[in-house]
């Protein structure tokens, strides 16, 4: 489930990042490697709200910085549903 | 027809600022890019016509983003079009007048902070924080304002209702909706610009901004048609392949990126056909913003003017701007009126929102408007303006269209309600590979700073895939 959740993230900031999914590795960060600004990064939470149909709290959206931490706080959130 | 030698990598649709922009990061990068626009000059709504010896600004009248870091300045340097013209900027760029108080937007945000907190001495510390988040705005209230309407966003600071109305009444004037409707997010992107960054203006007119990027455009190797619609976009297997002008020349090209509004770009120009089910809904869920009356004034040059040339002066009428919205789509308009004196030609322009209305009912009802118009700016703003006016006309919702074909002759684009931000599908629609949108159909942003943003980050995007597959 976790591997297919992890494909469909990837689909999504490669398409809002410009950057190839095989370039978008678990660890890369958001601002660092994948040059995403603040519009992308509420661009990428809402697509992914919207994807999985989960509401991300607000304070978790700072602190998600890679495509890990954002893979494993899906998965959570959906466990919780 | 056309040879395979003719094809180009990217065909864009219009030459407002948002197609302008990306065209020119495009073609200065390299790509061979071709830019069709129907009307015969390049700008969209940020344009400048002359009639009666007369030049308007035709809509777009200033501009914000243009600060150290703002998105404005940083694409104007990119391109080298900074060098080109001579910007302005004016202070105060706003003057938010009520039945009560006036509020005034100066270029340094602290000195309208002290300038509003002294008539709102309670307010103080309200008013500073309210200013200072959109100084240096703070990661979790960017996450929290995609949930928020800009009335939650202003409940949370301030406490003062006469305030927080003239406080939004400007995103009205450049949103067309009241803050209980406007998404926060959209809201802040508008709002930051008045309060840090508002009164830019280039000198010798608006339309010098659009001339300047279709020369940059050109010089980059970028070819610009004027006075030539696409009539098609063509798409095999899923895939944008080319798209057919309005004199049947058949132009391939591997991507197609749309200036023109969602409802041409999907149901007009693509084959209808390929929409999914669920885009077609929402498409027709989709509500525009509300469009404009603009009255464009030639005044005598000996007429003596009390406003302040370069200044956008806001005049709120009635503190409720839920009920001014609903009147607006009843023409009763009258009582949120933005008035302003062009630099250098002394023109007098004045907007009010107003719904939209097919071409005989502005036939029947444009000069009565005129008239209505000028007497009301006449009572708030410039005693005696029909006595010093020798040319006057307007621009009715139907000419917004006429020119631009934006849908309903919307001013902003799809209306920024908090229920139709960031929809993906009106930027990089999913249905159909290699076509995007650009300006401020893509319910991501409005205003020039919006659609300079918008046109910037999908040539960003193209940039990233293009280069990793030809270098």
């Amino acid at each position: 489930m976790s591997d297919t959740i992890e494909k469909d993230i990837v689909a999504i900031i490669a398409e809002i990042s410009g950057f190839d999914e095989e370039e978008i590795t678990p660890d890369k960060n958001f601002y660092e490697d994948l040059e995403i600004d603040s519009i992308k990064a509420i661009e990428i939470t809402v697509a992914i709200e919207k994807k999985f149909k989960i509401s991300v709290r607000d304070e978790d959206v700072p602190n998600i910085t890679t495509i890990r931490q954002a893979v494993d706080l899906v998965n959570s959130l959906l466990i919780k549903k | 027809m056309s040879k395979a030698s003719d094809a180009y990598d990217v065909v864009i649709i219009g030459a407002g600022i948002g197609g302008l922009v990306c065209g020119c990061y495009l073609a200065k990068a390299g790509m061979k890019v071709l830019i069709a626009e129907q009307h015969f000059k390049p700008g969209g709504y940020c344009t400048s016509f002359t009639r009666g010896g007369f030049t308007f600004d035709a809509a777009a009248h200033s501009f914000g983003g243009y600060r150290e870091g703002g998105i404005v300045r940083k694409v104007f340097a990119e391109l080298a079009v900074e060098s080109k013209i001579r910007i302005n900027r004016f202070s105060p760029s706003d003057i938010i007048t009520t039945p009560d108080f006036a509020i005034q937007l100066h270029d340094r945000w602290e000195d309208s902070v002290y300038g509003i907190s002294s008539l709102f001495p309670d307010e103080r510390k309200n008013i500073r924080r309210f200013f200072e988040y959109f100084v240096h705005p703070d990661p979790l209230y960017s996450a929290r304002l995609r949930k928020w309407t800009f009335q939650q966003l202003l409940d949370h600071f301030i406490q003062d209702e006469k305030l927080k109305a003239a406080l939004a009444y400007p995103l009205y004037g450049n949103g067309g909706l009241p803050p209980s409707l406007m998404s926060a997010f959209i809201g802040a992107e508008i709002f930051t610009e008045f309060l840090l960054d508002g009164g830019y203006y280039p000198e010798g007119g608006m339309q010098k901004i659009p001339d300047c990027l279709s020369q940059q455009f050109r010089e980059f190797g970028g070819e610009l048609l004027l006075s030539q619609s696409v009539n098609k976009i063509i798409a095999e297997d899923g895939k944008v392949t080319g798209v057919v002008l309005e004199n049947g020349g058949v132009i391939p090209c591997q991507c197609v990126i749309s200036n023109c509004d969602a409802r041409q770009t999907f149901l007009s120009l693509l084959d209808s056909k390929m929409l999914c089910d669920n885009v077609l809904q929402r498409l027709n869920e989709m509500e525009p913003s509300l469009s404009m009356f603009i009255l464009y004034c030639g005044i005598g040059q000996d007429a003596s003017m009390p406003l302040h040339e370069g200044i956008n002066y806001w005049y709120l009428q009635n503190y409720d701007l839920n009920a001014i919205y609903r009147n607006a789509h009843n023409e009763n308009f009258d009582h949120a009126v933005m008035v302003r004196v062009t630099p250098q030609s002394k023109n007098i322009l004045a907007f009010q929102n107003v719904a939209f209305h097919d071409q005989t009912f502005w036939q029947n009802n444009k000069d009565m408007w005129i008239e209505r118009f000028i007497e009301n700016v006449e009572n708030i703003a410039i005693p005696g303006l029909s006595q010093m006016t020798t040319f006057k006309d307007a621009a009715t919702p139907s000419t917004l269209y006429r020119y631009t074909r934006n849908y309903q002759g919307a001013a902003y684009g799809w209306a920024s309600l908090l229920s139709q931000f960031a929809e993906p599908e009106f930027k990089r629609p999913s249905f159909v590979k290699n076509l995007f949108l650009v300006g401020h159909w893509t319910t991501f942003g409005v205003g020039i700073a919006g659609v300079v943003y918008s046109g910037y980050s999908v040539a960003d995007l193209l940039l990233k895939k293009w280069k990793k597959a030809y270098n």
